[in-house]
C-alpha cells in the first residue's frame, strides 16, 4: 500500500504536505522562511520546499515532464536539470530541496546544455508523429522543443538502426494508448498508485526495453482513469472517445460545471460547432483539484443520443407525436386549467437546476398547489430540512484533509463521490486519516475499519456502547458521513436519527470546537441541495398521498413515480432532456436542455452555489427549462414576473441568497438544535443491513439519464464485467 | 446629465468638414439624386434586375426619405458621401446583382421583443 | 615499534599502538616513495585463494573474531576514529573516507533502528574481489558487519549478495551460522552486551542493484531503481530508517584495522590514498589474479609482479581499464607510470574504481571491446531516467556501427558529446560509468578510429569494383 509508515513521513512528509493548501493553516508551527537566490534575485522560501517550487515563487517556469504537483516527486526526466553555485553537477529541481543561500542559475550555459541535452534524448525515441496525434497542440514535448530544444536532428542512426517501437497495449475503451510515444515520466502510474489506488499501472523491463502499461493485457480499472490522459505530457495516453475528433485549436473552452454527481466538478467543456467535443477538468481546490471522474468527463457522448429535440403530445392511440410549442404548451395549459391547484403537483429529478427549480415552484404557487417533490428522499421530520445543516456536507470537501478520523454510514464515497474520496484517500496517505465504514464492505482503495453492515452497529455507535465510540470521541476533528442512499429506504428518519446522534456526541466529546462541523450528508444527485434550499418535499411520499390529476414531471428520469402508483387519468407533463423513463409515461413532454446547453444554478452537497454556462446551445426545438415554465406560465395567464435570466437570478436571491452567490460554499450550523429536534420522533431502524447501491465498477458508470445514454459508458460497463472474468484482474 | 451637455455643446462647435450651411448641403443632396435617378434606367438594364424602372425610382426616392429627418450638415454630408460610393459601385459594376437587390429586400421579420414570442421564435441571442 | 606493529595477532600490537608515539609514524609515511610489494604478514587476507579452512575454525586460528568483545567494548567513538585515522576510503568504486561516512550515522537517534546494509553485488565487469573474501574468507566479512554496525549503532546487517554468487551465498550463510552458534553475534554478540543480527539477500542479478539507493530499493522488494537524493540513505535508507551502504572489502577491513590500529593501515600507501587493496587483473595478461597489494603501487609493478606481465610483453600493451569497466581506459603510454590509486589515477583521467585491472594487449580490438561494454551498460541500464536510457542505448547504437567503421569523422566528437550530456545527469551513477569508457577511447585510441574508417571505405570501393 502506498501509506509510508508514520516514522519514515517524518523525513519526508514535507514534500507530501506542503502541496495541500489547507495544511499551510497550521501556520504556527511553520518554520521561518530562508533565502534563495533564483538567478541572483532573492527569493524568500519555507526550508524544505523544492527548488522548482522556489523558482517558480521567484517567477521563472522550469520545464519539466515527470514532476506534478499533486504527485510524489519521481525526478527522472531529468528535464528540470539546473544550475547550482558550488555543485558541480546541475540538479535536478524538482527534488532538490532548497538550502540557505543556494544560488540558482536557470538559464546559465550549464542548465540551457542540460536541458538541450534531455530533449534530445527524449526525441530519440519518440516518434515524429505529430500530425497525427491527438495530443498535438497541447503536447508538452512539442512546446518544450520548441523553447529548450536544439534547433537541429543530429540522430543519424534513424538510418541504421531506427528508433524504438512499443506495442498498443488495450487499457480499456476510454484510455487510448500509444506506447511508441511514452517519454517514461511515470506520472499515469504514480497517480494510478497514489491518487485512484489501484497498481494497475507499472513498468516491466529496464533500460531501452522498458515499458509503461498494465504488466499483462488488461483493464486500467479505475473510475478515475481518465485523468491520466490529462496527465500525460505526450500522446501516450489520450482519449478513446475523442480520438482524431478535433484538434485544441480549433475548440471553445467553456468554463462549467459538472451535474453527473453531487461534488459539482469544475469542468471545460470544449466545444466546436454547437457539438461537445470533450469534456476537461479545471482547477478547483475545493472541490475536485485537477481531477475528474470519468463518468463526468467520458459520459458527454450522452448528451448527444437520445435527446427530445421536439415537443410530443399523446394522440388518441396513446402514441407521442412531435408538435409544436405552441400546440404543446396549449395542451398541457388546457389540462392544468380544468382542475384546482391542490389536483396539481411537481416531481424534480436530479440534474435540474435551480431556476428552473424555482419557477416550477412559482407557478405550482401560483395554481395554488403545494405538492413539489423531488425524486430523491430525504427525512422530512424533526428539524427536517429546514435547518441546513441537516442536509449538507458540512465539513466541506477540501475540510477532509484537516480530519482526523471519517466514520462513513451506508456509502460507497468511491463511487457516488469519486473526488470526495480521492480528498479522503490523500488524506490517509498524508495525515494518518483514520477511516471507519458502517455497511457494506466495498473497495475504497485505503484501508478502513470496517465496523459491519448491521443497522444495529449504528444503534450501538449512537448509545455510545460500540468500541469504536471510544475511537470517535477521543478523535479531534471527526467526520460523520451518511450517504443519501441510505436515506432512500422506509427507516431513512431512524437512521438520519441515528447519525445526527453521533456526530452530535461526537462533537461535544471530542472537544473539536464550534467551528469543527461533524455531522455531513454525502448526496449523489446534483439537485438535491438546491431542491431542499428551495423548500421541496424529499421524496414522493406527499405525491402518493395526495395523488394528484396532473403532475409535472421536471427531469424525473428515476421511476421513483410510475404510472401504478397515480390515478388512472392522470395527466402527466413531462420536462426533460433525454427520453427515459419519464418521457416515456409522460401525456405531454416539454424538450428541455442539459447541462452543457444552459445557464443554470447548482448547488453541490457541500451547500456550494456553481453556474453552469453555455456550451452549445440546445438541440433542435429543445428550451431552457426555467423559459419553457414561464412560458407556460403566460399560456395559464398566470405569468411569471421573470423574462430574462438575470431576473430569475434575483428571484432566486429573494428566496435564498446563497443560490447566487456562485463559488462560495454557505454554511449552516445549527447541529444541536437539530440534533435535539430529532429526539422528538420515534423512529425504528429496520434490520436490513446498510448497503449502497452502487457497489462495484460497473454499476458507477450509469447512473442517471445522460450517463445512461452515453454509449461510451455503456462500454465501459462491458469492459468492466468481461474484465471481471480475467483471471488475472 | 453633465455629460450631454458636454457632447451637445461639442457638436455645436464642431466645424462641418464639406458642407458650410444647409443650403450647401441640400445641393450636395439634390446633386447625389440625380446622378442616381439618371443612372437608374442603365442599373436596370445592366444588373438585368427583377425590378422595373418605376419601381426602382420609387425605391430611390424612399432611400432617400428614410434619412429626411437628418439636419446635422455632417451627418449629411456622410450620407451623401456614402450614397456617392455606392452609386460608384453600381455604375463600375463592381456590385453584383444581390448588393443591388437589397435595397428591394422588404421580407425580413422584425425580431420579436415580448417574452413568448421569443420562446416560439427559437433561442434567445 | 614498528616491527611489533606489523606482528599479527598478538595482543600486544593493541596497546602498543595506543602508546606508539605518533610523530613515528609521521616520519615513517614521509620517508616512504617507493610502494608495494606487500609483505605477508602485512596482508589483511590471508585465505584469498582457498588454501586453508574457511569456517570458524580456520578463520580464527588466521586471527579473526580475535578480541573482538574488546573491541567492541571500546564504542563506537573509538572505532570511528581508529578507522579515521587508517585513512581507509570506500572500496568499492567512489572512494568515499570511511570514518565520515560511517560517522554520519551517529546523529541522535529518532527512536529509528539504524542498519548496515553490505554491498556484495559484484556486478562490475572485471571484479571479483568481493566474492574471494566471501567464498574464502566469510567471517572477515561477518566480524566486519559487527564492527562496522558498532561504530554506527546499527541493529542489525543486511548483506546484499549477486545473485549469481551462490557458492559465495552458502558460505557466508553457513559463516554466520557458525557465528550465531558461536555467539559471536545475535544477542549479546560475543558477550559484549550488544545485539546484532546479521542478514544474507541474494539478489536476482541486476547490475544496477549494485548502486546503493537501488540496492536499497530491491532490499526492500521493490524493483531495484535508483532513489533521488537528498534525502541520503544516512536520513532515509532501507525500511525508511538510517542506513549506511559500504562494500564488502571496506567492511572486511574493519576489524583487523582496529585489531593492528588505524596508524598501522595508514602506514601504506600513499597520503589520502591508504591502505591495501585487493587488485583484480585480468585480460591479456600471462597470470590473471586476484591480490592484495599496498595502494599507490605502480600499475606496471602490479601487472609484471603479479600477474606475470602483459602476453607478448610489455611493449605488447594497448591500454588498461585499471578499475572496472566503467573506468575510462589509459593507454601504454600513461600506464608505464601511473600509480595505482584514486589520486594518481584520477590524475591520469580515469580512477581507481574497484582496482579491477583490465589488460588489453595490441591482439584486442579496442573498439570493438568498449562497444561490448556500453552494450553491457546499455542492457544493465534501468530506465528510470531519460538521459541514460536514452543516451547509452543511442551510444551503443553509434559504438556498433564504430566498430564497422560507418561513420563519418565528426561522429567522433558528436559521440564525445552525448557522452558529456549523459555523465552528471543522470540519478545514479550508471550514466557516468557508461559515459566514461567511451570519453577514455575517444581521448586516447583516436587514430584507430580514423583508421577504422578508412578500413571501411577501401571495403566499400572494393567492393563497389568488383
Amino acid at each position: 500500500m502506498m501509506r509510508l509508515r508514520p516514522l519514515a513521513r517524518a523525513v519526508t512528509a514535507p514534500n507530501l504536505l506542503k502541496h495541500s493548501v489547507r495544511c499551510t493553516t497550521s501556520v504556527a508551527t511553520q518554520p521561518e522562511k530562508i533565502e534563495v537566490f533564483i538567478n541572483d534575485k532573492p527569493v524568500y522560501v519555507y526550508p524544505g520546499t523544492t527548488v522548482l517550487q522556489a523558482c517558480a515563487e521567484g517567477g521563472v517556469q522550469i520545464p519539466r515532464y515527470c514532476y506534478h504537483e499533486r504527485l510524489s516527486v519521481a525526478g527522472n526526466c531529468r528535464m528540470c536539470l539546473v544550475e547550482v553555485e558550488k555543485s558541480a553537477k546541475p540538479v535536478a529541481s524538482c527534488a532538490m530541496p532548497v538550502m540557505k543561500g543556494m544560488r540558482v542559475k536557470t538559464d546559465s550555459e550549464l542548465s540551457r546544455k542540460a536541458r538541450e541535452g534531455v530533449m534530445e534524448f527524449l526525441l530519440v525515441n519518440h516518434p515524429l508523429d505529430c500530425p497525427i496525434c491527438d495530443q498535438g497542440g497541447e503536447c508538452d514535448l512539442q512546446d518544450q522543443s520548441m523553447v529548450f530544444g536544439s534547433d537541429r536532428s543530429r540522430f543519424t542512426d534513424i538510418n541504421f538502426a531506427g528508433k524504438r517501437a512499443v506495442e498498443d497495449k488495450n487499457i480499456g475503451p476510454l484510455v487510448k494508448t500509444i506506447m511508441t510515444r511514452c517519454i517514461h515520466c511515470t506520472r499515469c502510474i504514480r497517480f494510478a498508485s497514489e491518487v485512484a489506488g489501484v497498481d494497475d499501472l507499472g513498468t516491466t523491463g529496464r533500460g531501452s526495453d522498458m515499458q509503461v502499461g498494465t504488466y499483462v493485457e488488461k483493464l486500467f480499472k479505475s473510475e478515475l482513469s481518465g485523468n491520466v490522459i490529462d496527465l500525460c505530457p505526450v500522446g501516450a495516453l489520450t482519449s478513446k472517445p475523442y480520438a482524431f475528433t478535433a484538434r485544441p485549436w480549433e475548440t471553445r473552452k467553456i468554463e462549467s460545471v459538472d451535474v453527473l454527481d453531487a461534488v459539482g466538478s469544475n469542468i471545460v467543456v470544449s466545444t466546436r460547432s454547437g457539438e461537445v467535443m470533450r469534456i476537461l477538468p479545471r482547477m478547483n481546490e475545493e472541490i475536485n483539484e485537477e481531477w475528474i471522474s470519468d463518468k463526468t468527463r467520458f459520459a458527454y457522448d450522452g448528451l448527444k443520443r437520445q435527446r427530445l429535440t421536439f415537443p410530443f403530445v399523446k394522440d388518441e392511440a396513446g402514441n407521442l407525436k412531435k408538435t409544436t410549442w405552441e400546440d404543446a404548451l396549449i395542451t398541457a395549459s388546457s389540462m392544468i386549467n380544468n382542475f384546482e391547484g391542490n389536483q396539481i403537483a411537481g416531481l424534480a429529478g436530479g440534474l435540474v437546476d435551480a431556476e428552473s427549480l424555482v419557477s416550477l415552484k412559482d407557478l405550482l404557487n401560483r395554481l395554488g398547489s403545494e405538492a413539489l417533490c423531488t425524486e430523491e428522499i430525504f427525512p422530512m421530520d424533526g428539524a427536517g430540512t429546514d435547518l441546513r445543516s441537516n442536509y449538507l456536507l458540512n465539513t466541506g470537501l477540501a475540510a477532509i484533509e484537516e480530519a482526523d478520523l471519517v466514520l462513513f454510514i451506508g456509502t460507497n464515497p468511491r463511487f457516488e463521490a469519486p473526488l470526495l474520496n480521492t480528498r479522503v484517500r490523500k488524506s490517509w496517505i498524508n495525515n494518518d486519516l483514520e477511516v471507519a465504514l458502517v455497511g457494506t464492505k466495498v473497495d475504497l482503495t485505503y484501508d478502513y475499519d470496517h465496523l459491519g453492515d448491521s443497522t444495529e452497529v449504528l444503534k450501538q455507535l449512537a448509545d455510545g456502547s460500540h468500541p469504536f465510540c471510544k475511537k470517535l470521541n477521543k478523535a479531534l476533528r471527526p467526520m460523520v458521513v451518511v450517504g443519501s442512499t441510505s436515506l432512500q429506504r422506509k427507516d431513512s428518519q431512524a437512521i438520519h436519527n441515528a447519525v445526527s446522534t453521533i456526530a452530535q456526541t461526537a462533537r461535544v466529546q471530542s472537544g473539536c470546537g464550534e467551528e469543527w462541523k461533524v455531522l455531513n450528508v454525502l448526496h449523489r444527485v446534483a439537485s438535491q441541495v438546491a431542491a431542499l434550499d428551495l423548500g421541496y418535499k424529499a421524496g414522493v411520499d406527499y405525491i402518493r398521498k395526495n395523488p394528484p390529476q396532473v403532475l409535472f414531471m421536471l427531469g424525473a428520469d428515476e421511476g421513483v413515480l410510475t404510472r401504478d402508483d397515480l390515478p388512472k387519468d392522470c395527466f402527466i407533463i413531462y420536462q426533460g432532456h433525454h427520453g427515459d423513463k419519464g418521457a416515456a409515461m409522460a401525456d405531454v413532454v416539454f424538450p428541455g436542455a442539459a447541462y452543457t446547453e444552459k445557464e443554470g444554478t447548482y448547488v453541490n452537497t457541500e451547500g456550494r452555489a456553481q453556474e453552469t454556462k453555455l456550451a452549445v446551445s440546445p438541440p433542435g426545438m429543445a428550451r431552457d427549462d426555467w423559459k419553457i415554465i414561464r412560458a407556460l406560465s403566460e399560456i395559464l395567464e398566470k405569468p411569471l414576473p421573470y423574462d430574462t435570466i438575470q431576473e430569475i437570478r434575483s428571484r432566486l436571491e429573494d428566496v435564498a441568497p446563497h443560490l447566487t452567490r456562485y463559488g462560495e460554499a454557505e454554511e449552516a450550523n445549527y447541529f444541536k438544535q437539530a440534533n435535539e429536534l430529532t429526539k422528538t420522533i420515534k423512529g425504528q431502524l429496520e434490520t436490513q443491513p446498510l448497503s449502497p447501491p452502487l457497489q462495484k465498477l460497473e454499476d458507477f458508470y450509469m447512473t442517471d439519464s445522460i450517463s445512461r445514454a452515453s454509449q461510451t459508458m455503456a462500454k465501459c460497463v462491458q469492459a468492466v464485467k468481461e474484465a471481471t472474468k480475467n483471471p488475472y484482474m | 446629465m453633465s455629460k450631454t451637455y458636454k457632447v451637445v455643446n461639442g457638436l455645436k462647435r464642431a466645424k462641418p468638414i464639406m458642407s458650410a450651411n444647409p443650403s450647401e448641403a441640400k445641393a450636395r443632396v439634390i446633386h447625389l439624386y440625380k446622378a442616381w435617378y439618371k443612372q437608374i434606367p442603365q442599373m436596370v438594364q445592366l444588373y438585368k434586375l427583377d425590378v422595373t424602372e418605376k419601381e426602382a425610382y420609387a425605391k430611390l426616392r424612399e432611400e432617400f426619405a428614410k434619412n429626411k429627418h437628418v439636419t446635422d450638415l455632417r451627418v449629411i454630408d456622410l450620407l451623401v458621401v456614402k450614397g456617392q460610393l455606392e452609386l460608384i459601385n453600381t455604375v463600375e459594376h463592381f456590385n453584383q446583382k444581390p448588393h443591388v437587390m437589397r435595397f428591394f429586400r422588404d421580407t425580413h421579420n422584425p425580431r420579436p421583443t415580448d417574452f413568448l414570442g421569443k420562446f416560439y421564435a427559437g433561442h434567445d441571442p | 615499534m614498528a616491527s611489533l606493529s606489523r606482528i599479527p595477532l598478538s595482543f600486544s600490537c593493541f596497546s602498543s599502538i595506543k602508546n606508539s608515539p605518533a610523530q613515528l609514524a609521521i616520519v615513517q609515511k614521509r620517508c616512504k616513495s617507493t610502494y608495494g610489494p606487500l609483505k605477508d604478514e602485512d596482508r589483511i587476507f590471508t585465505n584469498l585463494y582457498g588454501r586453508h579452512d574457511w569456517k570458524l575454525k580456520g578463520a580464527m586460528s588466521r586471527g579473526d573474531w580475535y578480541k573482538t568483545k574488546e573491541i567492541i567494548l571500546k564504542g563506537h567513538d573509538w572505532i570511528l576514529k581508529e578507522i579515521t585515522t587508517s585513512g581507509l576510503r570506500g572500496r568499492g568504486g567512489a572512494g568515499f573516507p570511511t570514518g565520515m561516512k560511517w560517522g554520519f550515522m551517529n546523529k541522535p537517534s529518532d527512536g529509528r533502528p539504524k542498519y548496515l546494509v553490505v554491498n556484495a553485488d559484484e556486478g562490475e565487469p572485471g571484479t571479483c574481489k568481493d566474492r574471494e573474501i566471501m567464498r574464502h574468507d566469510p567471517h572477515k566479512l561477518v566480524e566486519g558487519c559487527l564492527v562496522a554496525g558498532r561504530s554506527m549503532g546499527a541493529c542489525a546487517a543486511y548483506i546484499y549478495i549477486r545473485g549469481e554468487f551462490y557458492n559465495e551465498a552458502s558460505n557466508l550463510q553457513v559463516a554466520i551460522n557458525e557465528a550465531y552458534a558461536a555467539g559471536l553475534i545475535g544477542k549479546n554478540a560475543c558477550g559484549s552486551g550488544y545485539d546484532f543480527d546479521v542478514y544474507v539477500h541474494r539478489g536476482a542479478g541486476a547490475y544496477i542493484c549494485g548502486e546503493e539507493t537501488s540496492l536499497i530499493e530491491s532490499l526492500e522488494g521493490k524493483a531495484g531503481k535508483p532513489r533521488l537524493k537528498p534525502p541520503f540513505p544516512a536520513d532515509v535508507g532501507v525500511f525508511g530508517c538510517p542506513t549506511t551502504v559500504a562494500n564488502v572489502e571496506t567492511v572486511a577491513v574493519a576489524p583487523v584495522i582496529c585489531r593492528r590500529g588505524g596508524e598501522w593501515f595508514a602506514g601504506f600507501g600513499r597520503e589520502r590514498n591508504r591502505g591495501t587493496k585487493l587488485f583484480n587483473i585480468s585480460g591479456q595478461v600471462n597470470n590473471p589474479v586476484t591480490v592484495e597489494e599496498e595502494m599507490s603501487i605502480s600499475l606496471k609493478e602490479l601487472i609484471e609482479r603479479h600477474a606475470g606481465g602483459v602476453i607478448g610483453g610489455w611493449d605488447n600493451l594497448l591500454g588498461v581499464i585499471p578499475g572496472g569497466s566503467s573506468t575510462p581506459i589509459i593507454p601504454k603510454s600513461v600506464c608505464t607510470d601511473v600509480l595505482m590509486d584514486f589520486d594518481g589515477l584520477v590524475q591520469a583521467q580515469t580512477a581507481l574504481g574497484t582496482a579491477a585491472v583490465i589488460v588489453m594487449n595490441k591482439d584486442a580490438d579496442v573498439i570493438r571491446c568498449i562497444s561490448r561494454l556500453i552494450e553491457f551498460y546499455k542492457h544493465e541500464s534501468c530506465g528510470q531516467c531519460t538521459p541514460c536510457r536514452e543516451g547509452v542505448g543511442w551510444m551503443a547504437k553509434i559504438m556498433k556501427r564504430f566498430e564497422t567503421g560507418n561513420f563519418q569523422e565528426g561522429e567522433i566528437d558528436m559521440l564525445y558529446e552525448i557522452s558529456k550530456q549523459i555523465e552528471g545527469h543522470t540519478i545514479c551513477a550508471l550514466g557516468d560509468g557508461a559515459a566514461w569508457p567511451v570519453q577514455g577511447l575517444i581521448r586516447h585510441y583516436r587514430p584507430e578510429l580514423l583508421e577504422r574508417i578508412e578500413q571501411f571505405k577501401q571495403k566499400q570501393q572494393k567492393k563497389a569494383t568488383a
